[in-house]
């Protein structure tokens, strides 16, 4: 009996995780953030110096940005928002899976046909991933509320 | 499955906005579900029978591959 509250309450935990959201307010938010950030990476290929640190910072603010979008609300958040939402994540995280695996062999396979000296195979970085997930999530989120 | 929401709508004179509103959903859904590209869930077919003031299965019926 005591498991079987246990179990409801870690249900009740996940659902409450599950329906967080942020007002849809941020979703512009985000999107002027993640351009203004965006904008700032591309303008520190035009300075000199050792700018390892600030780009790492960059990149990071840039995925907060992204994962701000993605859990803003829309205007009006009904099941089939929902729905498409689920479709969503299942897609980016499939996809991201097949990038992972793919892209290093695509990459090295690119290397050793065009380079001379014998390429290094490379898995990729943490944002490269989690870059590449999150577009695709917003990506396939816009399709299907564009086509319904 | 398919549906019978368009006439439901028509006989109450609603438009898809209003019936949105009436149910709390976008004018999306409506309209998406009328053209069986969405199926609500039991909870949505019991807020729209409210509305229409009919059982579900009048306006929501099985069809033979279903």
């Amino acid at each position: 009996m005591k498991q079987t509250k246990d179990c409801n309450r870690d249900e009740l935990k996940i659902n409450r995780l599950l329906r967080f959201r942020l007002p849809n307010v941020y979703k512009k938010i985000g999107w002027v953030l993640f351009f203004i950030t965006f904008a700032t990476i591309l303008s520190t290929k035009f300075f000199e110096g050792d700018l390892e640190v600030l780009k790492i910072v960059l990149r990071k603010i840039m995925l907060v940005t992204l994962l701000i979008v993605v859990l803003s609300k829309e205007k009006i958040e009904d099941e089939m928002i929902t729905n498409f939402r689920a479709k969503s994540f299942s897609v980016a995280f499939i996809v991201g899976v097949f990038y992972v695996l793919l892209q290093p062999v695509v990459n090295f396979i690119v290397a050793l046909i065009l380079s001379e000296d014998k390429p290094i195979f490379e898995n990729l970085g943490d944002f490269q991933i989690l870059w590449f997930m999150l577009i695709v999530y917003l990506t396939v989120f816009w399709v299907l509320k564009r086509n319904a | 499955m398919k549906n019978t929401l368009k006439v439901e709508r028509a006989i109450l004179n609603l438009t898809q906005e209003e019936l949105a509103q009436k149910i709390g959903v976008s004018r999306q859904t409506i309209n998406s579900i009328e053209t069986n590209r969405f199926v609500p869930s039991t909870l949505l077919s019991l807020k729209l029978s409210k509305v229409f003031g009919k059982q579900v299965n009048e306006f929501f019926t099985l069809e033979l591959e279903d």
